[in-house]
């Protein structure tokens, strides 16, 4: 599980990024969080990575705090970035081995990493190929296959899907969705309403560090996502629509 | 964790074209600079066992000891073995002393005075490999080994498991050395091997030492502009800004410093030129010999009465007053010359050093002076070299003063035949290898507190480095 506690983010130069978030992910649930550049959504993920400490409040892995031990709190969560480069001149397999060592998972086979990639959509003579040629689909699968095989309770992802073909990108939702139906609390921050629609349990609207719209999966069934994206973008901050407590599908 | 990490960078090193880049070139060079190491060897050995020759024979063929005393003796530098990874002065000074009663012996005949364009290019030796171009790769290395991560956002995805920073920046840190030596040891062992076979070159036990220990000053060199290039890496959020602010730095550390040190010692500590002290010392000459002639001329006049009387016992004692007399002057011009050149000496050694301790601050300085005292083709040596010809020369002038005086036959006016039997020969012992450890450690100490401040700096930038 994810919990942020009246998180808040005040970086040197007094830019305020985020301000006093509060949400929690539950295991089995997909979380999305819109906004646009600069409204905090990616300094909430690297706050639950521990790459920046919290001006003030929390943010919790499985009940660890972030903030006081960031090590143990990283051993719960899985990461897949918006511009997955990796190493180019290793394989798919190599850099997933790699990745997977550093995550502590040890005597997996070339026939275990295989299965992977093949379940994540990677064509098969693509496995042993260097990465330097592969396109921004391949490089996202195999960036996906790597927080499979962490195989932690929690998955952030930020912005996953930009620039992927519709191809890859529905591809890429059938595992979150996999993920998701196997207890991980996921949460992504996208700017793709149209995908985050199909898989979202609940959606959160981020403007100038503030959650200005939470909404589950339910309630926004019959709503035009655009035209919320729209409307709440242009809100002034403060104006908060939905109390951030709204509960988990 | 820890082999894995490093495991990995070895495989990202090794696997990039760079390397291939940087191991065809060093073989070349490395190959190619001890090739023409050895070549420059083989020809100054041949070279100065042929001046040895000539030198004995030229001597040998003079008429009489006063055309020895005018030719006088030539003293020849060995080459040094060692010269052959790190040239050193030994081209820019000169090889050969001659020793003769009247001037102070000095180095002449350079390698660049007979060939000036040598000075232009300067020599391809090990040492300028290593100091400029495998520093360059030092730096081709590490310029990007964090901040590179960042960008391809490897590092991100790295640090999001459960792994501590200071884990991953040693680790990063001994994959990416390992890398660096890499394309460094097969061309360095074949150059040890080139050493081994090629019959001219014949290493002690010694030199042997001598030379792995100019080995490892490189590898700590190289160690510097390693740690400098990962201590940028984790200071900026840019490789193209690393990159650039390595090359700044570069410049500065190589080619800058080590200049400027020379021209502020210069500046700070002026010293007399060469033509004011050898004006001083042909002024005292041109006094002593009109003092000569004149003492000369009133001992003649003092004694003329007695040349009527006896002769025999006249032509004796000018004899010995001409031995002595002659003595006498050599040593005053010798003990004027040795003051001026004492002070000259005196002053040119506090410049010296000034601009050597200044240049240190650079480890392209300390990597020239360390190695070069090491492989014994320093400052030092030809200092030393020229100290132990400044002691034989009164040595030699007084031998040739007494034979000169011996073999004047005065009736006749013929000089006795000249033989060589019992000339005293020119003594030079190099300097032991634990002399020059001793002078080198100061070289090590400042290349290992380089890399500490280097790394300890890296490792700080890191832990707290913005992975965002």
């Amino acid at each position: 599980m994810l919990e942020a506690i009246e998180l808040t983010k005040r970086y040197e130069d007094g830019e305020l990024a985020l301000d006093g978030l509060t949400i929690k992910v539950e295991p089995g649930e997909i979380f999305c969080m819109f906004g646009a550049n600069g409204a905090g959504k990616t300094t909430t993920i690297n706050l639950f990575l521990g790459f920046i400490p919290p001006t003030s409040g929390a943010a919790l892995v499985e009940g660890v705090d972030v903030g006081k031990d960031p090590l143990q709190a990283k051993r719960h969560v899985s990461f897949v970035s918006e511009n997955v480069m990796l190493y180019g001149n290793f394989t798919a397999i190599q850099n997933l081995d790699y990745f997977s060592k550093l995550a502590g998972k040890r005597g997996l086979s070339k026939k275990d990493y295989a299965e992977v990639l093949g379940r994540v959509g990677l064509q098969p003579e693509a496995f042993d190929r260097r990465i330097k040629n592969f396109s921004k689909g391949m490089r996202q699968k195999l960036g996906i296959a790597i927080a499979v095989v962490k195989d932690a309770a929690n998955v952030l992802l930020d912005e996953p899907t930009s620039g992927l073909d519709p191809q890859s990108g529905r591809e890429f939702l059938e595992i979150l969705v996999q993920m998701r139906d196997k207890g991980k609390s996921v949460f992504m921050s996208t700017h793709d309403i149209f995908r985050a629609k199909l898989i979202a349990d609940r959606i959160g609207f981020m403007r100038k560090g503030r959650l200005v719209m939470l909404k589950t999966a339910k309630e926004l069934a019959h709503e035009d996502l655009t035209d919320l994206y729209i409307q709440y973008m242009e809100q002034q901050p403060g104006e908060l629509t939905v109390p951030p407590t709204a509960p988990a599908v | 964790m820890l082999r894995d990490i490093i495991k990995k960078e070895i495989l990202d090193n090794i696997t990039s074209p760079k390397f291939v880049f940087t191991f065809l070139l060093c073989t070349v060079l490395i190959l190619l600079s001890v090739y023409t190491g050895v070549a420059n060897y083989r020809a100054e050995k041949k070279e100065y066992t042929a001046a040895l020759a000539l030198n004995k024979k030229n001597m040998e063929n003079q008429p009489n000891y006063g055309s020895l005393a005018g030719i006088g003796v030539k003293v020849s530098k060995p080459p040094q073995v060692l010269g052959t990874v790190v040239t050193g002065i030994e081209e820019a000074v000169g090889r050969v002393a001659p020793v003769n009663i009247a001037a102070d012996p000095n180095l002449i005949d350079s390698k660049y005075s007979s060939n000036p364009v040598f000075a232009v290019f300067g020599a391809l030796d090990l040492m300028f490999i290593v100091k400029i171009v495998l520093s360059l790769f030092a730096i081709l290395f590490t310029y990007d080994a964090i901040v590179g991560e960042k960008e391809k956002g490897t590092l991100k995805l790295a640090l999001s498991n459960e792994v501590p920073r200071d884990r991953l920046i040693l680790g990063k840190a001994i994959g990416g050395y390992i890398s660096l030596l890499l394309p460094l040891l097969v061309p360095l062992l074949l150059s040890l091997l080139f050493l081994l076979i090629m019959p001219d070159i014949s290493l002690s036990g010694q030199d042997w030492a001598r030379l792995l220990l100019i080995f490892l000053m490189f590898f700590l060199y190289l160690s510097v502009f390693f740690s400098l290039g990962l201590f940028v890496s984790a200071r900026t959020q840019r490789s193209s800004t690393s990159f650039l602010v390595l090359l700044f730095a570069w410049v500065l550390i190589v080619m800058v410093i080590p200049k400027a040190a020379v021209v502020t010692a210069g500046q700070l500590r002026p010293i007399p030129s060469v033509h004011e002290i050898t004006a001083k010392k042909d002024a005292f000459l041109q006094q002593i010999q009109t003092e000569g002639q004149k003492g000369a001329r009133d001992w003649y006049t003092k004694n003329q009465a007695e040349a009527a009387k006896d002769p025999k016992a006249w032509q004796d004692k000018f004899k010995q007053f001409l031995q002595d007399y002659q003595q006498e002057l050599t040593t005053k011009i010798d003990e004027n010359n040795a003051a001026l050149e004492r002070d000259y000496q005196q002053k040119k050694r506090a410049q010296q050093d000034l601009a050597i301790n200044l240049s240190r601050i650079s480890p392209a300085s300390a990597l020239t002076f360390g190695s070069m005292t090491l492989a014994r083709t320093g400052v030092d040596e030809f200092d030393r070299f020229l100290a132990s010809v400044r002691t034989y020369k009164p040595i030699y002038t007084k031998w040739i003063n007494s034979k000169m005086g011996e073999s004047i036959n005065f009736q006749t006016g013929e000089q006795n035949k000249i033989s060589l039997d019992n000339m005293p020969q020119h003594a030079y012992e190099p300097e032991w290898l634990s002399r020059s450890l001793v002078r080198a450690i100061p070289d090590f100490a400042l290349l290992i507190v380089m890399i500490i401040i280097f790394f300890v700096g890296a490792y700080v930038s890191f832990l707290r480095y913005d992975v965002r």
